[in-house]
């Protein structure tokens, strides 16, 4: 069977592609966490001009296509600084993925009952203190249905970083096809190994939930 | 010294005019039980108080000095007041004990362990000694309640403000919330409580306020204030809360 070879072939030189793809993924969200953080307070703060970066910048990710995201920045930041192919592809992921953690942030942290703050401040504790020890850890509980599905996302979107000549998981594919003549079963396999890495990752993401969840904290109300 | 000292506060959300001219004393080891119709401007009073709203006009005095809010450490004037709510507002990810200790650790700068043997004290004092470990989600509201009070009561408070403690509480539990606060006005606390339980303000309060619209219409010891209140709109509220 046709499908049977191209994995016995395959199975190695695409497990060690999975590992670049894996390294992709979470340098490029986890740089996407910290600039989705960093956005999801300019929008927040009562400062117009933060505002609009913080509008442009979401806008900006979210309104044009990851592709062309990937190709501007590649070429942009390759243009000005010496990078490797992967560091530039994590580096336009995380970019692009950073708007969609900023707006996952905002709402997040948006939703944490006012009387949150209040409470922490009527304490004393002064506003950083209020948001770093009272709200952003609710918030980040909060966040981490989304986020997760931002993660599953980002792991599929790092397919595309094969454009930029990174060979992770999705280019081992392309070149195995073209080679073998056997699209169909090449891909098929390169499917299976990222339905595992989701299934495993969903797996993940729950499991981190709960255990963020002290005895279901539910309302404080 | 009073603790308290305002004059000529004056409050507004946009067009609304919620305070009036406002002037409030309180001293030390004062009880002062606030009543009054809905949208009077109890709460908003209180917040103003220590400062979780901005008075427009009029000034306050804290401790004798006088705090203005674009110039005083507005933190540091909280650490000494005390505020519970009527909606608890325990923070749900961390568990009773380190609700206590939380402030006292991080504003304050007290030791972990040190901290510890202060909540676990007025935890007992709260009467919940063995429920350290456990979740608000699992409290009682009543529970709830009583480590809201401990939890302010960890800063050492000069002066504890309550905005309608009991008053999202189910019946039955009103009273171990109340029997607390008693305690504490016993042991000499200061303490300004927006309250409709006439039978606390009765037992409690050295004095009772009643705001209308924004301003106080009558003051006065719980006897006189209940049973010969000389405003008209006093006796229609208490006849309606009665
Ligand atoms: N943050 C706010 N923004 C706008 N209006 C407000 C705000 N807070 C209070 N108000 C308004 O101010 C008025 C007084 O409110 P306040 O909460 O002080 O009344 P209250 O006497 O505590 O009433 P209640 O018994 O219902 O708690 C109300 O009309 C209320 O709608
Ligand atoms: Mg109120």
């Amino acid at each position: 069977m046709a499908f049977l070879t191209v994995i016995q072939e395959h199975f190695w030189g695409f497990f060690r592609a999975t590992g670049l793809t894996l390294q992709l993924t979470a340098v490029s969200l986890a740089l996407a966490v910290v600039i989705g953080l960093l956005f999801a307070f300019l929008k927040l703060s009562n400062n117009r001009v933060a505002n609009v970066v913080a509008d442009a910048y979401i806008g900006l990710t979210r309104g044009l296509p990851l592709i062309v995201q990937l190709m501007f920045l590649y070429f942009g930041i390759s243009s000005i600084v010496v990078l490797s192919s992967f560091w530039a592809g994590s580096l336009a992921l995380a970019f692009h993925a950073g708007g969609y953690v900023a707006e996952i942030f905002r709402g997040a942290i948006q939703n944490i009952d006012r009387g949150q703050t209040e409470a922490a401040r009527s304490l004393g504790m002064s506003p950083r203190k209020a948001m770093r020890l009272i709200v952003l850890p609710q918030a980040f509980r909060r966040a981490i249905p989304s986020l997760g599905n931002q993660f599953i996302i980002g792991l599929k979107d790092s397919t595309l970083v094969a454009y930029l000549g990174v060979p992770e998981l999705f280019s081992n594919a392309m070149t195995a096809a073209a080679a073998n003549y056997k699209p169909f079963e090449t891909y098929l396999v390169a499917g299976m190994y990222y339905l595992v890495l989701v299934v495993i990752f969903t797996w993940m993401v729950n499991k981190l939930e709960v255990r963020l969840t002290p005895h279901r904290q539910e309302a404080t109300r | 010294m009073s603790v308290i000292d305002i004059k000529g506060l004056h409050k507004h959300f946009g067009d609304l005019h919620v305070l009036k001219g406002i002037d409030l004393t309180v001293e030390s080891g004062e009880v002062v039980v606030i009543i009054g119709p809905s949208g009077s401007g109890k709460s908003t009073l209180l917040r103003c108080l220590n400062f979780l709203e901005y008075p427009d006009e009029g000034s306050v005095k804290v401790n004798g000095e006088i705090i203005d809010p674009a110039t005083s450490d507005l933190d540091k004037v909280r650490r000494h007041m005390g505020m519970v709510f009527q909606h608890f507002q325990l923070f749900p990810h961390k568990n009773v004990l380190h609700n206590v200790t939380i402030a006292p650790v991080n504003v304050l700068g007290l030791s972990q362990k040190k901290a510890n043997a202060v909540a676990r004290n007025l935890l007992a004092k709260v009467g919940l000694p063995d429920k350290e470990k456990a979740w608000p989600s699992q409290l009682s509201g009543g529970q709830k309640q009583r480590v809201a009070i401990a939890r302010a009561l960890a800063m050492d408070p000069d002066i504890m403000l309550f905005d309608e403690v009991t008053s999202a509480l189910d019946p039955e539990l009103v009273n171990e919330v109340l029997q607390v606060m008693q305690e504490m006005a016993a042991g000499g606390m200061t303490m300004v409580a927006v309250t409709h339980e006439m039978g606390f303000a009765r037992e409690v309060a050295d004095r009772v306020i009643m705001m209308a619209d924004g301003l106080i219409i009558e003051e006065g010891t719980p006897k006189q204030v209940f049973e010969a209140p000389r405003e008209e709109r006093t006796r229609t509220f208490l006849s309606q809360i009665l």
